[in-house]
């Protein structure tokens, strides 16, 4: 029996009916098998982002000719968990005149939405929590989320400073979400499908990753997700050297580190989709096959690889300013976009004619 | 015509950026300079104005300082008191040396001044962190240095 | 006094604001890596209306204390004046010292003085280039400036001592004579640092994001910036001809070639690429200065105590890093100067702040204080 990632969600669900059987409850397995695996999701998430953030700080270190962490743990690896530990201790600081509840949820909110995105990623063929047949409309909308949870916080900071940098966010999250949504639509136009699961799929038929036809839609994607994610280039309104703190200014402790960790989350989910929809998935390189390496290994290393990408870009460019942000998402990527489904569509009728549509 | 300017401005942007990208990518590949310190040091070089000392001569068992005042006078921030007296034999020796480390600056006028070889940089010791202030006021038991047998090619400040 | 806008001030202490203005603070902390400059700033939405800056967070009373220091001693302090390029400070001091009491250094004091000024004047710019480029969110840079500034203050090290407050330069001379491996080492830091100007003006200079920031950005019309007395490669950055290295010659300037780096936009663009040729011409200048050193004295010979002569004053500039610099002397008669008067570039520079910035985002302030090279110090000494 081959070591593959379907095989392994096998034995595990197998398991799991054994023990129901045992216990009685077994018309109960199609409620308590998707909270399982979204538990084993979250979990997961939360250890893969704690390893992300020392990813960065190496990454970035060794970028610049220096060691990043390399004392706390081996070669620095549980310097994440000195900085959690940090936050959770730290005094919970909030502003008497703040508006409670919204104060209170924003945070979570954030860090819920950008975990629900991670639902219909597929690690490998099976080892998806649900495979939802709108796929990829289900995260773009779960994106929508974060916009709410910002304006929520810059507004219950009762922070001018803070409600502005709340709106400058709001808005380069919203601009940026329709190049997202075009550099998408051409993938769906040529698979037909919305469920993550079946385009994959559909790479593995067809032979070819969708990198190749898409390498523009692949940069705006890319370049969107960051912008989605506040990071750099496009961080100014968490900028260290400007003047507003942004959004996070009146947080500390534990609901700072909920803003802190979604972020990175957020780069795991837009990564994720990077992976499925543009370099196959858990699909291996065809000249590699005979190694036989299960799916999902995979998968987790063409998602560091992107990953990199995402953390070069913030190290290499300089930022934005705002309305030069907001110039480039409208006035640059939108129109690419749109050409690109167009030529998308062009090719596809030249190539293969009326019958395809 | 303002379309082909357009397209060419982005593609040019795209390229520049990644040159951009390629220089910190491949500064990832190439290693680290850092010394990790307190397990690496790098040796001072031996002109390296760290710590002030006050030679004392093994072999005739005394201070080298005749107490001119010469470094006290050349001293910008008057950092250094030192007294001495007139021995039996006719030569000067010094009694007492303080050196405020605290308001000194490093830059090396005493040692130039003096022409008996008693002040010296030594460059290996420059850990010269304290607990409390007044420790950085030191006298001449603190300051004490032998100077260690030298090789001839061997040079120093004085 | 000090909290109001200077168009309060002038307008006699009553605040005056206009619909939606808010006053922000830039206070003396903050992350820009410039020092602690206060920055009182009226805004309108993000919009700056004006700019205020606050000086003296870092004043030492070092022209003061001049007064009471022999004139070698003041030469420690002049180290501190500017800590980032100091041999030029030195070196400013100890120019008009000479003047003032008619001393000539030897010529081998000359060329190391010109070797080292220069080195110091590529450590200077490489970290404003670190400092610009961190100011405008590119944070690798600086990383990388800091890396070659360690080579020079390694070669620094090697031969005066230390590696920020030299008190090398002194009148009449030099401190001491460089070592026998100094030349060949510097010529390896010279072949190892000419690629990498090259290698960061493409990380840099047509990054697209970049050449948003600064083309365009706080432009200086030549009549502005002769007006307000800016000096330096700031000027050059609008096409006039300012540097003293080649209008009042000093050291052996003259009987070396290089090229004065001249821009004509007059945006931080502008600004930017003058610093980066002027790196690579001092690479050149140290180059032909190493070639032509010749074995000789350091100092000249010089009475035990330095007098000036009584009703004597003497102004002397030189080109530092940042621009002019000009050191003022009045003598006495005695061993000590009646007052000694710095002239810094950094502070005249600061005065265009508010013009530049009118009407242009916050996120400009950065930018254009980045590309004015300020060093705290040295404007409020």
């Amino acid at each position: 029996m081959m070591f593959t990632g379907e095989n392994i969600v096998q034995i595990v669900s197998d398991f799991l009916h054994w023990i129901y059987s045992q216990l009685g409850i077994s018309s109960l397995a199609g409620v308590i098998d998707p909270i399982i695996a979204a538990v084993v999701m979250f979990l997961f998430i939360a250890v893969f982002v704690m390893f992300l953030v020392w990813m960065e700080r190496k990454v970035s270190a060794h970028m610049q000719s220096r060691i990043g962490p390399n004392r706390v743990g081996p070669m620095g690896l549980f310097q994440t968990v000195a900085d959690a530990i940090k936050l959770t201790i730290k005094e919970d600081i909030k502003p008497v005149h703040r508006d409670k509840i919204p104060y209170f949820i924003a945070p979570i909110v954030t860090f819920v939405a950008t975990f629900m995105g991670m639902v219909v990623i597929p690690f490998d063929k099976g080892m998806v929590v649900q495979d939802l047949n709108v796929g990829i409309l289900y995260i773009i909308a779960i994106t929508g989320f974060t916009v709410i949870a910002i304006l929520t916080a810059g507004w219950s900071s009762n922070n001018k400073f803070a409600l502005l940098g709340g709106f400058r966010s709001a808005a380069q999250i919203i601009s940026y979400e329709v190049p997202l949504v075009l550099s998408v639509v051409p993938i769906i136009m040529m698979t037909g499908t919305l469920s993550l699961t079946g385009i994959v799929e559909y790479q593995r038929q067809a032979g070819y990753w969708f990198i190749f036809p898409q390498i523009i839609a692949f940069i705006i994607f890319i370049t969107s997700a960051t912008a989605e994610a506040n990071r750099a280039p496009f961080d100014i309104p968490e900028a260290e050297s400007e003047l507003i703190g942004g959004f996070h200014t009146e947080y500390s402790g534990v609901k700072f580190a909920m803003f802190f960790l979604g972020e990175y989350i957020a780069v795991v989910v837009s990564s994720s989709v990077a992976v499925t929809l543009f370099f196959g998935g858990w699909l291996p390189l065809s000249f590699l096959s005979f190694l036989h390496i299960p799916g999902f290994i995979w998968f987790l290393g063409k998602l560091l690889l992107v990953i990199y990408l995402i953390m070069a870009f913030r190290w290499t460019f300089p930022r934005l300013r705002v309305d030069q942000l907001m110039d480039f998402g409208w006035k640059v990527l939108i129109p690419v976009s749109i050409l690109n489904i167009l030529l998308t569509a062009a090719v596809w009728l030249l190539l293969y004619g009326k019958k395809a549509l | 015509m303002g379309m082909i300017k357009y397209f060419t401005n982005i593609v040019s942007g795209f390229w520049n950026l990644m040159v951009g990208l390629s220089v910190t990518i491949g500064y990832f590949f190439k290693g680290t300079t850092t010394v990790q310190y307190p397990e690496e040091r790098l040796p001072l070089p031996a002109r390296s104005r760290s710590m002030i000392k006050l030679i004392y001569d093994g072999e005739k068992d005394q201070f080298n300082c005749v107490a001119c005042l010469m470094c006290m006078k050349a001293c910008p921030n008057n950092c250094i008191k030192l007294e001495g007296v007139r021995q039996a034999d006719g030569k000067r020796r010094m009694t007492t040396f303080k050196l405020d480390f605290s308001t000194c600056i490093f830059c090396g006028y005493c040692v130039e001044a003096c022409g008996f070889d008693a002040l010296t940089f030594v460059s290996e010791e420059y850990e010269n962190a304290v607990y409390k202030r007044g420790s950085l006021l030191q006298d001449e038991q603190a300051m004490k240095w032998i100077r260690p047998i030298q090789p001839a090619n061997q040079e120093v400040l004085k | 006094m000090t909290d109001l806008l200077l168009s309060q001030v002038k307008a006699g202490g009553e605040f005056q604001f206009g619909a939606d203005e808010y006053i922000v603070n830039l206070g003396p902390q903050h992350p820009a890596t410039h020092g602690v400059l206060r920055l009182i700033v009226k805004l309108d939405g993000e919009t700056i209306k004006e700019t205020t800056p606050i000086l003296g967070y870092l004043h030492r009373s070092i022209e003061k204390i001049c007064e009471n220091r022999t004139y070698p001693q003041c030469i420690t302090y002049t180290d501190r004046v500017d800590y980032v390029s100091a041999m030029s400070v030195n070196l400013a001091f100890a120019l008009a010292t000479e003047k003032l009491m008619n001393i000539e250094a030897p010529s081998r004091a000359q060329w190391l003085r010109m070797i080292f000024v220069e080195l110091q004047r590529l450590a200077s710019h490489l970290l404003w280039m670190g400092a610009f480029a961190g100011d405008i969110g590119a944070l690798t840079p600086f990383l990388y400036g800091l890396r070659e500034r360690e080579r020079i203050m390694d070669l620094f090290e090697m031969t005066c001592g230390q590696r920020l407050t030299y008190n090398y330069i002194r009148i009449g001379g030099v401190m001491i004579d460089i070592l026998p491996d100094f030349v060949p080492k510097c010529r390896a830091f010279l072949d190892y640092f000419q690629p990498k100007i090259d290698e960061y003006e493409d990380l840099l200079s047509y990054n697209p994001i970049f050449l948003e920031r600064t083309k365009g950005v706080g432009i200086i019309t030549p009549e502005v910036g002769i007006d307000a007395g800016v000096c330096g490669p700031t000027l050059r950055g609008s096409g006039i001809a300012c540097d003293v290295r080649k209008q009042q010659s000093y050291l052996y300037y003259d009987q070396v070639q290089f090229n004065e780096c001249i821009e004509t936009a007059g945006d931080c663009w502008s600004r930017y690429k003058v610093r980066m040729n002027e790196m690579r011409e001092s690479v050149s200048i140290i180059r032909q200065s190493l070639e032509r050193l010749e074995p000789g004295p350091i100092e000249a010979k010089m009475p035990p105590i330095l007098k000036a002569p009584v009703n004597s004053e003497i102004y002397s500039r030189i080109e530092s890093s940042r621009g002019e610099m000009g050191v003022y002397l009045v003598g006495d008669g005695t061993a000590k100067p009646w007052k000694a008067k710095f002239r810094c570039a950094s502070f005249n520079n600061l005065y265009v702040l508010d013009q530049l910035t009118r009407g242009w985002k916050i996120a400009d302030i950065m930018s254009v204080l980045g590309s004015f090279d300020l060093i705290v110090p040295e404007v409020d000494r």
